[in-house]
């Protein structure tokens, strides 16, 4: 993510830092919300998130260029891919570790964190890859700043999924199921709900938009089998940030640090990228623990 | 502190009254006398890239066990073995002191900064410390570099050994490994490793009962950052060079599968942990060619097929672990063990009939 850039402070180099940071925040976005709801419903953290974001990028990839699908089209494909890992992966390994030590869960995921780098490695190699994009390089041009249509197009697409999310969660029964499970799953069970069912689901679900959020991030951003930790990292800064369990919050949280990271880049220097994310990690965390819009500390 | 000091010397008492009539007493004798011996037959090379490594990671896995004791867990314990690595190494150049002094200082320096992010996550549930710790490691790099100029961590710098590479320092190490492996297990045996139990068994219930839980976590997280950054001084000397790389995520896994691998919270678990990772990263590569001559062909996007096939396996081997082992190989020998009493006993009763 090291891009080349003119240092002038001037107005226009602001607002494409700005449409940059939003850009990048709509795929953190993503990552945060799927980690949200699956942490939301079944108190299970997955730190191997980022692991699916990167998977979900190489299908992407390898749909678009082997099949020469479109780009955009490639993200549906990534994200069915990424549910069934999500399946999978529920029903093979968090499943078990439910419920005992809590630990437990994060040596899980870290387990799955070299099985799927170092796995895409042996499919994919080491190389740089990068989805080949039928928008890349126009734009408009605004005040001399270039607003990339492939950018552009990522923050409606991140819209579409969010609202598509927002009604699945609000208004259908498997999203009232989930509210339920989320609140009390010992009641929600006596209620009828199955909440085994409930967890694949929303595994999957979370998978999903990590897939997506992949699929963006290949478009945008070349990538390798070693992108997936820090996105993960980035994504639980998100939702410190926004809160818990809140999901406008992880949508605003996202646009925040998107922002406050490319700016951070742009004043500071290209080695403060990562370190921006912890430091709002840990500011927030020791400042206000349930985050900025958070419900309720869990 | 005093307090700890009274309980740890009551638990030394205790354990030495009570040592000589377990059979732990020999398991003991017989892990250090294989650990005296097997250097004078070894080669250099093993000595000095197996072995010792080796015990450097008993100690610090040790001290990554001690903190999963209290309940807590730590993805940046990298940055704790970091700091006690560049702080050892820096304070014995810029101030002229005797390397042992190093070691030591650098241990402390990495318990005091250890202190700082104490205070801060204490509070925090498993997976937002594990969250922290991790970023912390990550930052941690970002400010070596910034201050690239006094530390000189990015191109790096060799080291001042206490004593000579080879046997010697092997012994060093082994010396130091194990009086610190005997200390934290004292710790665990006195009254505040038994507050870190309570601790983690059931944290409102010991909050119920009085112990102060941000205390003792806090002591947990002091303590293991201590062993971690002496464990960091070792292993700055003993690779002869330190550099960021030691921030590695690598490295903060590392303790994290030695001590789960082995037996989380058990005290010989990071011990067997060390023994099996170490033997695994040392030799195993030595079967690369074969695998590339199998499964090459498999995956022609990659040169070597052997590395990521090998790290796969150990994530998968973890996976398993947790899941089917949960309390590590440790238990595995337990289980062994106590089979081979049960029939010594049976053969002993056949004879009395």
């Amino acid at each position: 993510m090291v891009r080349n850039r003119s240092v002038d402070h001037t107005m226009s180099g602001i607002l494409e830092t700005l449409l940059w940071g939003v850009a990048n925040g709509c795929i953190y976005i993503l990552l945060a919300t799927g980690l949200n709801i699956i942490f939301g419903v079944m108190k299970l953290v997955n730190f191997a998130h980022g692991q699916l974001l990167m998977i979900g990028a190489y299908v992407a990839f390898t749909v678009s260029t082997a099949f020469g699908l479109n780009a955009y089209l490639s993200i549906l494909v990534a994200m069915a891919a990424m549910a069934l890992v999500g399946v999978a992966l529920e029903r093979l390994t968090f499943r078990r570790v439910l419920g005992t030590d809590k630990l437990n869960e994060i040596f899980v995921s870290l387990g799955l964190i070299y099985v799927f780098e170092n796995a895409a490695v042996l499919l994919w190699g080491n190389k740089l890859k990068q989805i080949p994009n039928p928008l890349q390089g126009g734009g408009l041009l605004l005040d001399e700043v270039l607003i990339g249509y492939d950018r552009l197009l990522a923050i409606l697409i991140v819209t579409i999924i969010l609202v598509a999310l927002f009604i699945l969660l609000k208004k259908t029964k498997i999203g009232l199921a989930m509210r339920a499970t989320s609140q009390r799953s010992e009641t929600s069970k006596l209620m009828g709900i199955n909440i085994e069912k409930i967890y694949i689901f929303t595994f999957a679900l979370g998978a999903a938009l990590a897939g997506a959020a992949g699929a963006l991030y290949g478009i945008l951003l070349p990538f390798n089998p070693g992108i997936g930790a820090l996105p993960t990292i980035k994504a639980f800064a998100i939702i410190m940030l926004g809160g818990l369990g809140s999901i406008p919050g992880a949508v605003i949280g996202g646009l925040l640090y998107g922002i406050a990271e490319n700016t951070a880049v742009y004043f500071l220097g290209g080695i403060w990228q990562d370190a921006v994310a912890f430091a709002l990690l840990i500011i927030v965390l020791v400042i206000k623990p349930t985050g900025l819009f958070g419900e309720k500390g869990e | 502190m005093q307090k700890m000091f009274t309980q740890l010397l009551g638990s030394i008492e205790r354990e030495l009254l009570n040592f000589h009539q377990s059979e732990k007493l020999y398991f003991v004798l017989g892990a250090v006398a294989v650990g005296l011996v097997i250097p004078l037959v070894a080669s250099e090379y093993v000595v000095g890239e197996v072995l010792t490594p080796m015990i450097i990671f008993m100690i610090y896995a040790s001290s990554w066990n001690l903190l999963a004791y209290s309940g807590q867990g730590s993805l940046g314990h990298a940055a704790f073995l970091g700091i006690g690595g560049f702080a050892s190494a820096l304070i014995v150049i810029k101030l002229n002191l005797p390397p042992v002094f190093g070691l030591l200082l650098g241990g402390l320096f990495s318990a005091g900064i250890g202190l700082l992010i104490g205070l801060a996550c204490v509070r925090l549930k498993a997976w937002f410390l594990a969250m922290v710790t991790f970023g912390f490691s990550v930052i941690i790099v970002t400010l070596i570099s910034q201050f690239d100029t006094v530390i000189g961590g990015i191109m790096g710098f060799p080291t001042p050994l206490i004593v000579e590479r080879g046997l010697p320092f092997y012994y060093t190490t082994f010396a130091l490994a194990a009086i610190s492996i005997f200390v934290m297990y004292l710790l665990i045996k006195s009254k505040t490793g038994l507050a870190f139990r309570a601790i983690h068994e059931n944290e409102p219930e010991a909050n119920m009962i009085g112990i102060n839980i941000a205390k003792y976590k806090l002591i947990a997280f002091v303590l293991s950052t201590f062993f971690a950054g002496l464990a960091g001084g070792l292993y700055a000397q003993s690779i002869r060079y330190i550099q960021v790389s030691v921030f590695d995520p690598y490295y903060s896994f590392l303790p994290l599968m030695m001590a789960v691998i082995g037996g989380l919270r058990t005290i010989e678990g990071p011990i067997i942990g060390s023994v099996i990772i170490v033997t695994i990263d040392s030799y195993l590569h030595r079967i690369d060619n074969v695998l590339h001559g199998l499964m090459g062909p498999l995956f022609p996007n990659v040169s070597n097929v052997g590395p990521p096939l090998r790290m796969l396996s150990l994530g998968l081997f973890l996976v398993i672990v947790v899941i089917f082992l949960p309390k590590g190989v440790s238990s595995l020998l337990h289980k062994i063990n106590n089979y081979f009493r049960e029939e010594t006993k049976k053969a002993d009763n056949i004879e009395r009939k």
